[in-house]
């Protein structure tokens, strides 16, 4: 009697026992770490600086000297007209390219590329090396040349800067109001021609052996609500700057870094702390800024650990790093290499 | 005379600098541990452990830079911050890699990510002294972490069972760059910890709670792996499989984890003790990721 219960109460544990074994297992199944939650935008392996890897699936010739290159991988993430990726080349050489096909074609990215043959080598490694088959690696896109909303976009381009244009005439479709002047050393040269026609006069076409150098002097006339997009050689950008009425934005792409143009002193202010310190030329913002607040978090000094990461209340920051997002740099800047474009910041430090 | 003081050892110390490393993963198996899937999964487990925990640590040393009143071990932080933020990064880029070889680990770096942001992170505390206090539980956590993380270190340095099994030598370089740069940098946590409190209540507290997390962590990461790759079929993780692996030298050894734990316990105890300085520097000299030389 007692033994016939005591086996029933044994049944009864053992069972709610394996229940719950079962019960715990589905839920980790579910949820590794149960019964933790998951953070709604994981982190952890999504870095916007992580390396992509995709396979060249086309490459035909758009140009004299211009290889386009067609590259697919399920890997490859969303992007907008006007962003580029760093490619990472076999070499170790890692180059900028704007992406200029289609963002609605997921899964693939185009760039086109111009031959430099006193390049730093970047373009004749993608000549000679990437062929179709080849394996690459990249960073997902970057836009530091947006699409902004505007009632008239002008475009001038220069030869391979045509690249970023090409995915935001698309995206403004055939209504918008827009007009391209696209100059180049000579039709041969210039990619993306038989594209380009079919948008009839809106596109100006200037190759300097038939017409030299792009007359600018349209420019001065752009109304208020304009927006000008400028892509290619340095002096056409300044060119183009030049030629643009005050209170009309201007917007820029370069393929090269500017030249790392020695630091101008510029003053820096703390809003939180209260002072304002004078960023001498020869210095870092880091050290002006220790030497009036020394528990300033930094490590690297090289603009690659994020360390002295801060945010910037005005100002435009130039830049420096190898490690900030876009979205990173829209609000915050490195210490350790970056400084002001003008010369004034204020920081909230 | 009294042994119950911490008694760092001068010569173990260094200067501490962040190294800009870079690993190729394009070759690197899944088992990169050839035939040996358990102890290639618990190992990886760092990969899903570290790159949220050490921007933590970062985050939490941020806030620890005014605390210091000791130049020589402000150096040392601001050092320990850069590499510890270069650690994160370098782990982090595994984790694609696992991904594209059918195994990925979202699922569960996502909760570590919640534990370290949310559960760990800095919560809305009014400034003062729940502020401070749990500033300082955080500090000695971190403390306790790095007693593992330097032991670890240590012990991957001469691990020298991986190379004879053929392991992947990037796997390899980049565990070894991390773990000599642990044995680089194991003083300084618990000396920042000592230098802003010290208490050997907190000590021991915090190593109740950091070993705890760190046995679950590793435990439902390893079984998170074998039971996911798609190379397994039913595959599963054991104490038994980790004992063994120990014993053959491709994981620490379980006696050897359970004599780490009065150590750290001791009131005697300072990093400085264990593991060679000069052993690490000699690895992190060599080490091709951390030389430029890993494409």
């Amino acid at each position: 009697m007692a033994a016939g219960s005591r086996a029933a109460g044994f049944a009864a544990a053992a069972g709610a026992a394996w229940l719950a074994k079962r019960a715990l297992r589905t839920r980790i199944r579910r949820s590794p770490l149960w019964p933790l939650p998951a953070l709604e935008t994981p982190v952890s392996g999504h870095s916007p600086r992580r390396t992509l890897r995709a396979t060249v699936v086309a490459r035909t010739e758009a140009a004299d000297g211009v290889v386009h290159l067609r590259l697919a991988s399920p890997e490859l993430p969303a992007w907008t007209p006007g962003a580029h990726v760093d490619l990472l080349l076999p070499s170790g050489l890692v180059r900028q390219y704007s992406l200029c096909g289609d963002p609605a074609e997921t899964g693939t990215y185009e760039i086109a590329v111009r031959r430099a043959e006193d390049g730093r080598g970047g373009s004749r490694e993608v000549h000679d090396r990437l062929a179709e088959g080849a394996e690459v690696q990249l960073r997902p896109p970057r836009n530091r040349f947006p699409l902004e909303p505007a009632t008239r976009h002008v475009f001038v381009v220069g030869g391979i800067g045509i690249t970023p244009v090409l995915p935001m005439l698309r995206a403004l479709g055939p209504e918008a109001d827009w007009t391209l002047l696209y100059g180049g050393r000579s039709r041969a040269s210039m990619p993306f021609l038989p594209e380009l026609a079919r948008h009839g006069d809106r596109v100006t076409v200037v190759p300097e052996d038939e017409a030299g150098r792009p007359d600018l002097s349209f420019l001065s006339s752009a109304g208020p609500g304009t927006a000008v997009y400028c892509c290619g050689p340095e002096p056409l950008m300044a060119a183009v700057e030049e030629a643009a009425p005050a209170g009309v934005p201007v917007h820029l792409e370069r393929f090269t870094a500017a030249a790392p143009a020695a630091g101008r002193p510029f003053t820096l202010e703390l809003r939180r702390s209260g002072t304002t310190v004078t960023v001498a030329a020869g210095e870092s913002a880091l050290t002006a800024v220790r030497r009036a607040l020394p528990d300033t978090p930094y490590s690297c000094t090289q603009g690659f650990c994020g360390t002295c990461q801060h945010r910037v209340l005005t100002g435009p920051v130039d830049h420096r790093d190898t490690l900030l997002t876009d979205e990173e740099r829209t609000t915050t800047m490195l210490l350790c290499v970056s400084r002001a474009e003008g010369d004034h910041l204020v920081l909230d430090v | 005379m009294s042994n119950t003081q911490p008694a760092p050892v001068a010569s173990e110390r260094i200067e501490l600098k962040a190294r800009n490393v870079a690993f190729e993963w394009t070759d690197t198996p899944l088992h990169w541990l050839p035939g040996h899937p358990f102890a290639t999964h618990t190992i990886n487990v760092l990969h899903l452990l570290l790159p949220a925990g050490e921007r933590w640590f970062v985050h939490v040393y941020k806030q620890a830079l005014p605390l210091i009143t000791d130049d020589r071990l402000r150096e040392d932080v601001i050092g320990f911050i850069g590499q510890e933020a270069m650690h994160a990064a370098a782990h982090d880029d595994v984790l694609p890699h696992l991904r594209r070889q059918g195994l990925d680990p979202t699922p569960y770096t996502a909760q570590v990510d919640w534990m370290f942001e949310k559960l760990l992170g800095d919560r809305t505390l009014p400034p003062g002294r729940a502020r401070r206090w749990w500033l300082l539980e955080r500090i000695a956590m971190i403390a306790a972490i790095e007693h593992y993380t330097a032991f670890l270190g240590n012990w991957v340095l001469n691990a020298d069972e991986l190379d004879r099994r053929g392991a992947d030598p990037v796997m390899l370089d980049l565990l070894r760059w991390h773990g000599a740069e642990e044995v680089e940098h194991r003083s300084v946590a618990f000396e920042l910890f000592m230098h802003v409190d010290g208490s050997y209540r907190r000590r021991v507290r915090t190593w109740a709670s950091a070993f705890t997390a760190l046995v679950f962590l590793w435990q439902r990461g390893a079984r998170f792996f074998m039971e996911n790759d798609p190379t397994l079929t039913a595959g599963r993780a054991s104490f038994g499989q980790f004992y063994r692996a120990g014993r053959e030298g491709v994981l620490p050894s379980t006696p050897d984890m359970l004599r780490s734990i009065p150590r750290y316990l001791s009131r005697a105890y300072h990093p400085s003790q264990e593991g060679s300085t000069s052993q690490a520097a000699a690895y992190l000299a060599a080490s091709p990721g951390a030389n430029g030389r890993a494409r």
